[in-house]
């Protein structure tokens, strides 16, 4: 029965070819634009969690902060080889953990100056470091001399310096004074979006010497895991074995460390060493809202594109049955059950829907993929918040099925109300001899 | 023995807030292996009738029984089962799938009842398309034939499930009165062929003289039934 089913629901589309095309014309419009919406938010998300995760944090980072008096406070962590071996107890699995110094400075070049977040970084013992980070000018091993920093393409450019030449930092302390240091341009890097507006590097020691800090001082253990999606878990464990072995652990707030850092630290009641579990969830949590805020629009676009497709589809299921009355009255009076006339309706549908969905799909694969060929540039004022040069789409096949799934089933929903009205066509109306 | 039992039947319809009364108290009896016409002028209720006795309408008042059910107490499920397995169709306007082959139209009946297999069905549907005479049309559409040939059609799928009683309202009205005459003579093969009842309604006269008996219907109520040569001799003796 099937076959023949199929056959009727086909040829019955293509009677009114101009109609059921312009109806899959415009679900694949619609399929299209989610498609590629979609595509474009995985793209950013994908290079959001590559490069945040390996320059900003890692996919747990053990920090903390250390109070001298109650009202202020320093993102540290003190005696971190033995924090270290305690996490390593804890997580033998994990890929590396990068020790990272956290520090904010004033960068004064001849010309100009600005204030930078500063990463304390040995890049001998990161090799993620070097997958994220594209060096325009000089080496990235440079950076594992002393007194040397990285700068990122726009900082370069606004300090107006270049490989060899000479910055000085200024950075407030936990005394209250401040500490300059001088250091030379050892690598200008490619710009990773919103991080290289506000953040760089230097060698690790260098942080230390700056900040006055003992060499068992750091700034945070950031872990790298074979598996990113055990983050919060492994994040759970840590909290509770370093509590455990006797450090104060703060309790999860997704946060990151230098809006706690700024906020609400130096208005907690406590002084001494604290220390901090956060996920990079946590610590991204603004890029995440970006990436939900992008997600939302694209299925309200959706949602309202659909509804006027809907529209389109029930006037012309109407249009349809209303066509083929006596047909359905015939099929009725030689004995076809009304559930089989309510399926032969939603098979139409469902076949208009796989058709429209399905070549919406792979239109936007096609696009999407010559896209990503050719690369098309951001525009600067853009690159902030994609953190991403070029235009790159992620084509997830799976998430693209579920796409087209969500489209065709909704489609075939709304035409139950019409199709349930053609099953309740009374048999009689096939004796009408009209038409 | 009744293949259809009327009795006391009335219909009434209901045109806005006035009552039209279609049938008013006609009982009828029909026969197994009958060939019977129903004969009125237009507006006396034939059509009305053979709704009821197709199973597609059920009576204001009084019982209809088909092949030994009272239809007014079956659910629609089941008065769609009765009408599948008891009861073939044939329409005036004929009322082909457009979009079916005449050989899918015709299997079309098989394929809703289901069991038989594919070779069967296809055994039994190009037999019946040859003995209508349409055996080498099976894979044109119903639009490619002519007017005769498409009630040909619609009589092979009224046949198809070999239905105990075949009911055509005004068969041959949208044909000239040759292929009219043909067609009723191919009813009348099928009736004597197979004993299958037919049940035809028509005001053509010609139409009718080549019934077994003829019924008369006039203003909602039956004025009389006579045999016609031998066949309804022997319809009349029971
Ligand atoms: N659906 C309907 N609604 C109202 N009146 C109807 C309807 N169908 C038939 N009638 C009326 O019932 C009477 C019998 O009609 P019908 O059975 O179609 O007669 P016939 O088939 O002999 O021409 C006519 O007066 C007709 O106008
Ligand atoms: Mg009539």
């Amino acid at each position: 029965m099937l076959p023949i089913d199929l056959l009727m629901a086909s040829r019955n589309l293509t009677r009114h070819a101009r109609r059921n095309l312009f109806l899959a014309g415009a679900l694949a419009t619609v399929t299209s634009l989610l498609v590629l919406l979609a595509s474009l938010t995985a793209g950013i998300e994908h290079a959001m969690m590559e490069s945040a995760t390996t320059l900003l944090t890692g996919h747990v980072n053990v920090g903390g902060f250390f109070k001298v008096t109650s009202g202020s406070a320093a993102p540290l962590v003190s005696e971190y080889p033995r924090v270290l071996a305690a996490v390593r107890g804890a997580v033998p699995d994990v890929d590396y953990i990068a020790v990272r110094g956290r520090g904010w400075a004033k960068a004064v070049s001849e010309t100009a100056s600005m204030d930078l977040i500063i990463g304390g970084v040995d890049v001998t013992q990161e090799p993620g470091f070097a997958k994220v980070i594209v060096p325009l000018e000089g080496r990235l091993a440079d950076l594992a001399q002393p007194g040397t920093v990285l700068l990122f393409q726009g900082q370069a450019e606004r300090l107006q310096v270049r490989v060899g030449d000479v910055l000085t930092l200024s950075a407030p302390t936990a005394r209250g004074v401040n500490n300059t240091a001088d250091v030379r341009v050892a690598v200008v890097a490619r710009n990773v979006g919103l991080l290289s507006a506000f953040s760089a590097f230097i060698q690790g020691d260098s942080l230390r010497q700056l900040y006055g800090l003992a060499s068992s001082t750091t700034g945070a253990l950031q872990l790298y895991l074979r598996r990113p999606e055990e983050a919060k878990a492994i994040a759970a464990r840590l909290r509770a074995t370093l509590s455990g072995a006797g450090w104060r652990v703060m309790d999860p707030d997704p946060q990151p460390y230098w809006i706690k850092l700024m906020q609400k630290v130096p208005s907690e009641d406590w002084t001494g060493q604290k220390l901090d579990v956060t996920t990079w969830e946590d610590e991204m949590g603004q890029f995440r809202q970006f990436i939900f805020g992008v997600r939302a629009l694209t299925w309200l676009l959706v949602v309202v594109l659909m509804a006027v497709v809907i529209i389109g589809i029930l006037n012309t299921l109407l249009i349809a049955i209303r066509e083929r009355t006596r047909e359905i009255g015939t099929l009725r009076a030689i004995g076809m059950q009304r559930r089989k006339v309510l399926w032969l309706f939603v098979l139409e549908t469902l076949l208009l829907g796989l058709a429209g969905t399905g070549a919406g799909a792979l239109l936007a694969a096609g696009v999407a993929g010559l896209v990503n060929l050719v690369g098309i540039a951001i525009p600067e004022s853009m690159q902030i918040f994609v953190m991403q040069e070029r235009l790159r789409f992620l084509l997830e096949p799976g998430a693209i099925a579920v796409h087209v799934a969500i489209l065709t089933g909704v489609t075939v929903l709304a035409s139950l109300l019409p199709a349930f009205r053609a099953a309740r066509l009374r048999p009689v109306t096939a004796m009408h001899h009209i038409g | 023995m009744s293949i259809v039992s009327i009795r006391n039947v009335s219909k009434d319809y209901m045109l806005g807030k006035t009552v039209v009364p279609a049938l008013r108290g006609v009982s009828l009896e029909i026969e197994k292996g009958e060939f019977l016409s129903l004969a009125g002028p237009s507006g006396s209720g034939k059509t009305t009738l053979l709704n009821l006795v197709g199973c597609v309408d059920t009576p204001t008042a009084g019982t209809v029984v088909v092949d030994g059910r009272d239809t007014s107490r079956l659910s629609e499920r089941a008065l769609t089962e009765l009408r599948l397995r008891t009861i073939g169709f044939i329409f005036q306007s004929f009322n082909l799938v457009q979009v079916l082959s005449v050989f899918q139209n015709v299997e079309f009946p098989l394929l809703l009842q289901g069991g038989l297999g594919r070779r069967e069905r296809r055994d039994r549907v190009l037999a019946l398309l040859d003995a209508v005479g349409i055996g080498s049309h099976a894979r044109h559409r119903p639009s490619e034939l002519s007017g005769g040939q498409r009630q040909r059609v619609a009589v092979a799928r009224a046949l198809v499930t070999r239905p105990a009683l075949v009911l055509a309202d005004e068969p041959t009205a949208n044909l000239d009165s040759k292929t009219g005459a043909n067609l009723i003579d191919l009813m009348k093969e099928m009736n004597r062929r197979d004993g299958t009842t037919f049940v035809f309604s028509t005001h053509d006269p010609k139409v009718m003289s080549h019934a077994s008996a003829i019924v008369r219907i006039a203003d909602g109520q039956l004025v009389g039934r006579e045999a016609v040569g031998g066949d309804a001799a022997a319809a009349e003796g029971r």
